[in-house]
């Protein structure tokens, strides 16, 4: 024997607790903070993360792993990928980076909060290199798209956009701030590690990273695959959390945390990645539809995670299920009618070949959201480009702060779901938005959505010129079509067959 | 109308594109990445007066310890994420060839039974005391108001880790051969009882119960760290090697590297704090609050080493060397 086996000395280095007594063990750990949840010490002592990784080998890990991804990204740093990209596939990217890329690094200080405070010594020093790993996804995500800045102003936005007041980011700051930022250290691990990480950035990192490499974006493709091995390392921090809350009987106060950030990922997913997988990228790239992808990832994912685990599925699952027919098609819609607000080209996607894909993947499609892209084109075809802007904002919801949308056409169903609370009245996209919000109404009720903002005559002038002021988004900068709407010819060559025939 | 400016690409992000020179990797990854001093009235994007907002308001934007731009802070290393993992993996590459080669030549077996006695009591408790380091660094990176100091703190908290990490491997090794010193099973206990310990403990409680940045990063850096720095890995590694402990010794050597990089960018934050006025005299109050604690926290742990004559002065001089 030279060296010592790791786990003959791995449980020392987690036997971190002791009984403070110069300060009082409230002070040390206070409840807001570290989320006790009315456990003692002891009681957390028993926590066991799943996924064991000492210090030594971290750095070692970590070292391989970062000279893999940088030297992909070095040895195609001249291979003109990015100019030479489908337009979507640029918008994919800069939608990614800016959505994510400083989130990430503000979780460092989410995990820092589980190292600090946490009183489960294994979950202590997981944080700590989960809190590392945040660093390390921060930076790469910084890095990476930087390369391209010189080469289009919108990808500053991917430093740029945590900055600002862009509605899609107060959206994604909403959640990410609800979830990680602003909770106690136990509640931070069930919200972000178990119900986020698990599932939503393996699809968002894996799923993605499939779509890149079939679009030939190998760079990127590396470098989000290689993140995900972390995230699935730290995204275990949770579910021993959650098996000593079941085992002390706070099944329900955990459920609920469960349940809250689930629905919020799924908005931000519905409206971030779902455009991207079913519209941006290239018809011949994707690998599943959305839909397809939420299922094999989300759904299936947390239906065995949260039976393993002996919770229960949330109680809105059923609308969940049913959401994932329509709502992303919506928040398409609507981000890219609004396109001069958003820091990425939308792509329509809708031309007659990329139709037939949605009606096959989403039967009903063509007589619902179908209808409304029909007067958009018609618009677009007689050169009508005025009526395909908007002049003020949406409705937005009150808790996920994206547009309260319904499904159009024949199964119209838009539908606000209201709420008084302490004399002002709140909208919501869902029933299960409200019930969000009524969970803990002190945490929201004092926000702001643009919308209301904007009744609130913070925004000036009050048209989409003040709006966009207010984003801190100006022209070279606002979205417009990804494809400067060559996708028109083929419908007003249609057109002008129809017209040839019925001469 | 006006005419619309159409804004062109820059050749960094625009946040350092006004600066003549061309952005080093650290600056591009680590500068300003805080979102949370958007807002002065809700650093998070939900109810101003929601606990986690109060908080921030008061501990980050409210300490007395001002400066009109902390994110203009650089730490001299320039260290980032990917150069940390190329720097501590060669270190623990060395740490480990130290480990292994040592235990070649059974190192443990030629050690005095009586300085087992005192590795027990004075150096494997150890664990939990750098264990208060590493969660008193996460506290004050979380709290940090720029980026830059964050990643300082947060890259110190993995050192801490590192840190346990070896003493808690030397615990379980040095137990194979002494098995009647508790070795692996009385750290606690002395950490929570002996004499030694009770200074730094006393000294850590408090410590990780301040909560107001300002203070909270003043007395980690410049006080509690620096005299567990001075004591517990300068003085040890000395005793250590007078009592024939020389791979100890070699080992608080190469954690003491890691102080000197901590060190590094400790001296140009307080260089920064220093141009505001007022913050020379808030520092030495804080200083003067906190001493005694750290100074009494090293008397009761230098007291206790053996072999090291004037191990107590000599670690209060050092620390005292920080100041400014």
């Amino acid at each position: 024997m030279a060296l010592l086996n790791r786990m003959e000395w791995y449980n020392l280095a987690r036997t971190t607790n002791w009984t403070p007594t110069y300060v009082t063990e409230d002070e040390l750990f206070p409840p807001s903070l570290s989320g006790d949840f009315d456990l003692p010490l002891t009681a957390w002592e028993v926590y066991d993360e799943p996924y064991k990784q000492t210090y030594p080998e971290y750095v070692k890990v970590q070292r391989e792993k970062d000279a893999g991804a940088y030297s992909v990204k070095a040895a195609l740093e001249r291979s003109r990928i990015f100019e030479n990209a489908d337009p979507g596939w640029k918008s994919v990217m800069k939608a990614h980076y800016g959505a994510i890329a400083r989130g990430e690094y503000a979780a460092a200080s989410a995990e820092a909060r589980m190292m600090r405070f946490s009183k489960a010594p294994g979950m202590r020093n997981m944080s700590t290199l989960g809190c590392m790993d945040e660093i390390r996804h921060g930076q790469m995500q910084l890095y990476f798209p930087h390369e391209h800045v010189s080469k289009d102003r919108q990808m500053d936005w991917a430093f740029k956009a945590y900055d600002t007041n862009e509605w899609a980011m107060i959206a994604a700051r909403h959640f990410f701030d609800d979830i990680m930022m602003t909770r106690d250290a136990i509640s931070v691990s069930i919200m972000l590690t178990f119900s986020f990480e698990t599932g939503f950035t393996n699809m968002q990192f894996l799923g993605l990273a499939a779509d890149a490499a079939e679009a030939g974006d190998h760079t990127f493709a590396n470098l989000i695959s290689s993140i995900q091995t972390d995230e699935s390392r730290h995204a275990q921090i949770g579910g021993p959390a959650l098996k000593i809350l079941i085992a002390n009987g706070k099944k329900a106060e955990a459920q609920k945390r469960v349940d809250i950030a689930l629905w919020g990922a799924w908005k931000l997913f519905s409206v971030l990645t779902g455009p991207i997988m079913d519209y941006y990228t290239p018809l011949e790239h994707r690998k599943q539809s959305f839909k397809e992808f939420m299922e094999e990832w989300i759904v299936a994912q947390f239906e065995r995670a949260l039976t393993d685990m002996g919770l229960d599925l949330p109680w809105y699952w059923d609308i969940f299920l049913q959401e994932l027919n329509d709502t992303h098609h919506g928040m398409h819609l609507g981000s890219y009618f609004w396109r001069p607000t958003v820091w990425w080209n939308p792509a329509a996607g809708v031309t007659p070949e990329e139709r037939a894909w949605l009606e096959e993947k989403y039967p009903g499609w063509n007589e619902t959201w179908g209808e409304c892209w029909d007067v958009f084109i018609d618009n677009v075809v007689d050169g009508n480009m005025e009526k395909t802007y908007p002049e003020t904002l949406p409705y937005v919801c009150n808790m996920c702060q994206l547009p309260i949308l319904g499904v159009p056409g024949k199964k119209w169903n838009v539908k606000d779901y209201p709420l008084d609370y302490n004399g002002r009245l709140y909208h919501f996209g869902s029933e299960v938005d409200r019930w969000c919000f009524q969970q803990d109404p002190e945490r929201y009720a004092g926000h702001m959505s643009i919308v209301d903002r904007f009744l609130a005559g913070m925004i000036q002038p009050m048209n989409l010129e003040g709006a966009l002021k207010y984003m801190n988004i100006a022209p070279g900068e606002c979205g417009d079509d990804a494809h400067n709407y060559a996708w028109a010819e083929t419908y007003r060559a249609l057109r002008e067959t129809r017209k040839a025939a019925n001469a | 109308m006006s005419e619309v400016q159409v804004l062109k690409p820059q050749k960094t992000w625009s946040h350092l594109a006004a600066r003549r020179r061309k952005p080093s990797e650290y600056d591009i990854v680590s500068t300003n990445l805080h979102y949370n001093n958007r807002d002065a009235n809700a650093p998070y994007e939900l109810a101003p007066e929601l606990f986690m907002n109060q908080w921030y308001k008061q501990n980050t934007f409210g300490t007395a310890l001002k400066h009109a731009d902390w994110n203009a802070f650089r730490d001299p290393d320039e260290v980032i994420y990917r150069t940390y993992n190329l720097m501590q993996d060669g270190q623990e590459t060395y740490v480990f060839g130290l480990f292994d080669q040592f235990n070649q030549r059974e190192h443990d077996k030629s050690l005095d039974a009586r300085w087992a006695g005192t590795l027990a009591r004075l150096y494997t408790p150890a664990r939990y005391l750098f264990h208060t380091l590493q969660m008193a660094s996460a506290y004050v990176g979380q709290v940090s108001p720029a980026s830059t100091i964050t990643n300082c703190h947060y890259f110190q908290m993995a050192d801490s880790l590192r840190w346990l990490s070896h003493t808690a491997y030397r615990t379980k090794e040095l137990s194979l051969t002494f098995t009647d010193k508790g070795l692996g099973q009385d750290e606690r206990h002395y950490w929570e009882q002996d004499s030694a310990w009770q200074g730094f403990r006393e000294l850590m409680e408090k410590v990780l119960t301040v909560w107001d940045w300002g203070e909270a990063i003043i007395v980690l850096n410049m006080i509690a760290k620096p005299a567990v720095d001075e004591a517990v890995l300068r003085r040890l590694g000395e005793a250590a090697r007078h009592n024939g402990d020389v791979l100890l010794g070699l080992l608080t050597d190469a954690q003491l590297m890691d102080v000197a990089r901590h060190r590094r960018w400790l001296a140009a934050f307080t260089k920064m704090a220093l141009e505001t006025e007022g913050n020379k005299e808030l520092i030495q109050s804080w200083i003067e609050k906190w001493q005694p604690l750290a100074d009494k926290a090293i008397d009761a742990y230098c007291s206790a080493l053996p072999d090291v004559p004037n191990a107590a002065e000599a670690a209060k001089t050092a620390t005292r060397e920080l100041g400014f």
